[in-house]
């Protein structure tokens, strides 16, 4: 019973990611390499930041519930070490010889779920086979789903930011802002969670809305600095 | 060959440990996530002569109920953990659900937290009705410890946590839904393994010994004074029986009397001509079997040089009535001066004692009371106690209800006094003169504080013999506080007699989990699976189709043309052409669990 309610939690989590690949060109084009690419590179940033997080932050011994400005800044710092990481994923890694739109579906998808294995695959499996039921697994998958959006918008915006020459000059302050308000969408849920004492259902219930609102937006960006190329 | 048999198992054992460790690691975690972890004690598991009594599980892995009625239709509580608190407790239904030997899947028990062995600071309050609640308890230890019950029993404190538990699974039930594997709700766990028989099961006695004055020549003449109290518990649950008045209070008198004796003899000048014999005793529970053990190590010679021996048992409680028991019939010339000591000193505490006499059956093996066991040698003994008649086996043994709320410091000051004072005026045979030995305050003052704090520590104490080690820490601090009062401190360890057999396992930790139903979780893979799906719908259409309808319509239509014939044929049928595009995607949709790559479709 346990067991299925972990399985249940793992396609919630984890199901998106496959479903996006299958479902859209990525798997026609056979992205899968890039992908696994990304998500070397993430493994690799993701460490970076550990080790930056572990040298400047103070770890207050219990796990404290209230917000630090300071803290919780220099980690919105080290949440561009992400952005740096994409930005080589994206520019610096060779790629086979694919369009520009299903390299940075393929990197972002490679991102999220590099993401979601490191952060939620182990918490899950010590978690949700447990006796005890909570919604905090299912909420974590729904976060899951956020996130991937997340990344993907990233990744777009990303792609748009260094690898579209020819874009609409107007856009470019709007595209720079959406990246960075993406990039310091941890630190926003860490403020509403601590600072403003939110409860998780609706962290997540925020995360998800805002994830859609920003992949709508990153959508017609991308969509808007595609046309005058057509 | 023999090499090649070899290598493997060299090699694999080096890997047990860090299989151990995971599986350790894996097993930590999952058990420490639950909602609520209570300590539990298990009700006591014991055969009397290979009959078995008590609970006899201890693994418990069920869902909670409230009330023995379950929730309307269903009346099978064998797979339901009934969560009873005793304040609400129907002692005729329990009774009735016992002896009919109904299925549970198992029971338990709250005590009201007042009941706490370590709370010994705060008092009842005098509104609560906490005579019945305790007569009420003792007869449901009776009922409990008398019965064989197939199934685990374990008793808990109320507190906050499972009150709120109890609450959710109290309305669960009257909502009338069961608390079953389909429904959710409380799961209870208590990981034990199968209860053992404990082995040899371990009593100690200790004694100690304070010499008189020997005059010179005929020492080994000088009579002996034996006090004696049995120190060990019985009760419902092993773990919680620190039984206060029964028999901490005799234990304090006899560990004051030492010390009172120990400051008078320390001064040869006041050194008594008696031998004083200190017997801290065990197994009293079981017919006084350490008593019995003790007695037949003793030489003949100090068998015979002891005068009487005084036993104290249940001296600690409210009210100003003791007993005197004997065995002997009450005319002998012994007893009668025993008797007479105690009666002047009595009066003059103003306590009544009064002297029953109970004969020994040689036949029954039943020893209501621990100087029945000198008497049984020949000595001359008596048991002084505030109970009336003799207990019957397990009886009145410092179990649930016997805590240090209902002990008296003043009661066993006063029992004390008597003692003291009137083997005092045996001693330096003072018996007609009406003085004051031990007066409140002169230097041989009874000791207050140092009573309280033997009682507390006592009364906190779980002594049940089986469960008692040999170097148990209340058999060591006896021995040190024995040994700092007398002469010469010795500690036999018996074994107990095999008539009572124990099983381990008294207390462990109850983990309350909050579960969800099967139901809940197919559910939960249906609208998992439709999102799955939907979204899967979703990305096709507005990425595939999309390209497909932004690619020249006719040669999307020529290529599904060439490869699907059938297909198309269908396709051409129908007379809208956006219509045949909706179909393609469907198609197409269809088409991509078929096809292992539709790159072809897009090179055309």
């Amino acid at each position: 019973m346990t067991v299925f309610h972990f399985f249940n939690c793992a396609i919630l989590t984890f199901g998106p990611h496959a479903v996006y690949y299958s479902a859209t060109p990525l798997s026609e084009y056979d992205t899968l390499w890039t992908s696994i690419k990304a998500a070397v590179v993430y493994l690799f940033t993701a460490l970076v930041k550990l080790v930056c997080l572990a040298t400047f932050l103070n770890v207050s011994e219990s796990e404290s519930d209230n917000f630090d400005p300071y803290q919780e800044l220099l980690k919105a710092l080290f949440g561009f070490i992400e952005v740096a990481g994409l930005y080589f994923a994206l520019t610096q890694l060779t790629h086979r010889n694919i369009s520009q739109n299903h390299k940075f579906q393929a990197v972002g998808l490679g991102w999220a779920f590099a993401d979601s294995v490191l952060h939620r695959l182990v918490p899950l499996w010590f978690g949700a086979r447990g006796l005890e039921f909570t919604w905090d697994y299912i909420l974590q998958g729904l976060e899951a789903n956020a996130n991937l959006v997340f990344s993907i918008s990233l990744a777009a915006l990303g792609s748009l930011m260094w690898l579209r020459k020819n874009k609409p000059k107007t856009l470019i302050p709007i595209i720079y802002a959406c990246a960075g308000i993406v990039a310091t969408m941890p630190t926003i849920t860490s403020y509403l969670r601590r600072g403003l004492g939110w409860h998780l259902p609706k962290v997540v219930g925020f995360e998800l809305f805002s994830s859609l609102l920003i992949a709508f937006i990153s959508w017609q960006l991308f969509v808007a600095c595609q046309r005058p190329s057509n | 060959m023999a090499n090649s048999f070899r290598k493997p198992a060299i090699l694999d054992p080096m890997y047990y440990p860090i299989i151990a460790l995971l599986i350790a690691l894996i097993a930590c975690v999952e058990l420490s996530d639950a909602v609520t972890a209570v300590d539990v004690y298990r009700l006591v598991q014991y055969d009397i002569s290979g009959v078995p009594f008590g609970s006899r599980l201890a693994t418990l892995n069920h869902h909670a109920g409230s009330s023995f009625f379950g929730s309307g239709s269903s009346s099978d509580l064998s797979r339901t953990v009934l969560i009873l608190p005793v304040r609400e407790l129907n002692l005729t239904l329990i009774t009735e659900y016992i002896e009919q030997k109904k299925l549970l899947g198992g029971l338990l028990l709250l005590l009201p937290p007042k009941f706490r062995p370590e709370n010994t600071g705060s008092t009842f309050g005098a509104d609560e009705d906490i005579d019945s609640l305790r007569n009420k308890l003792v007869e449901l230890e009776w009922l409990l410890t008398h019965s064989n019950i197939p199934y685990p029993v374990y008793f808990a404190f109320e507190d906050d946590n499972i009150k709120a538990v109890l609450a959710e699974v109290k309305r669960n039930d009257a909502s009338g839904q069961p608390a079953t594997a389909t429904t959710g709700g409380y799961k209870l766990v208590v990981a034990a393994s199968d209860p053992k028989r404990i082995v040899s099961p371990n009593i100690a006695n200790i004694q100690g010994w304070l010499p008189g004055l020997k005059v010179d020549g005929d020492s080994n003449q000088l009579p002996t004074i034996a006090i004696v109290a049995s120190y060990d518990t019985f009760g419902a649950a092993p773990a919680l029986s620190a039984g206060s008045d029964s028999n901490g209070s005799g234990v304090v008198a006899l560990l004051e009397i030492a010390r009172l004796f120990s400051a008078l003899y320390s001064n040869p000048k006041t050194r008594g001509r008696y031998n004083l014999l200190f017997g801290l005793t065990s197994g009293g529970q079981y017919n006084y079997n350490g008593t019995q053990k003790w007695l037949r190590s003793f030489d003949q010679r100090l068998r015979e040089s002891i005068d009487y021996a005084i036993c104290l048992n249940n001296v600690g409680s409210l009210g100003n009535q003791l007993h005197l028991h004997v065995s002997k019939p009450p005319e002998n010339a012994y007893i009668q001066q025993i008797f007479q000591g105690f009666s002047t000193v009595a009066e003059e505490l103003g306590l009544q004692v009064g002297l029953k006499h109970k004969k020994i059956n040689i036949s029954n093996p039943r020893v209501a009371w621990e100087h029945e066991q000198f008497s049984r040698l020949r000595v001359t003994a008596a048991t002084l106690s505030e109970l009336s008649t003799a207990p019957e086996l397990l009886e009145s043994t410092g179990g649930l209800t016997d805590n240090r709320h209902f002990t008296s410091e003043a009661s066993i000051i006063r029992s004390i006094k008597l003692v003291a004072e009137s083997l005092a005026r045996h001693i330096y045979s003072q018996e007609k003169k009406s003085i004051s030995i031990f007066a409140d305050d002169s230097s041989l003052a009874v000791n207050p504080s140092y009573i309280r704090s033997w009682l507390d520590l006592l009364s906190t104490t779980p002594r049940v013999a089986p469960f008692l080690s040999k170097n148990d820490p209340l058999i060591k601090a006896l021995e040190k506080e024995l040994a700092d009062h007398t002469a010469e401190v010795n500690v036999q360890h018996e074994t107990l007699d095999g008539t009572f057999t124990f099983y381990d396992s008294t207390s462990g930790k109850l983990h309350i989990y909050q579960v969800a139903s099967v139901t809940f979780d197919l559910l939960l893979l249906l609208v998992l699976g439709s999102y799955l799906i939907t979204l899967f719908s979703f990305l096709f259409i507005t990425t595939r189709v999309r390209i497909l309808v932004s690619l020249n319509l006719d040669s999307v239509i020529l290529v599904y043309q060439s490869k699907y014939k059938d297909e198309e044929k269908k396709m051409r049928n129908s007379s809208n052409q956006s219509a045949g595009i909706v179909q393609q995607g469907l198609d197409d949709l269809i088409s991509l669990f078929r096809r292992p790559s539709s790159r072809k479709v897009k090179s055309t």
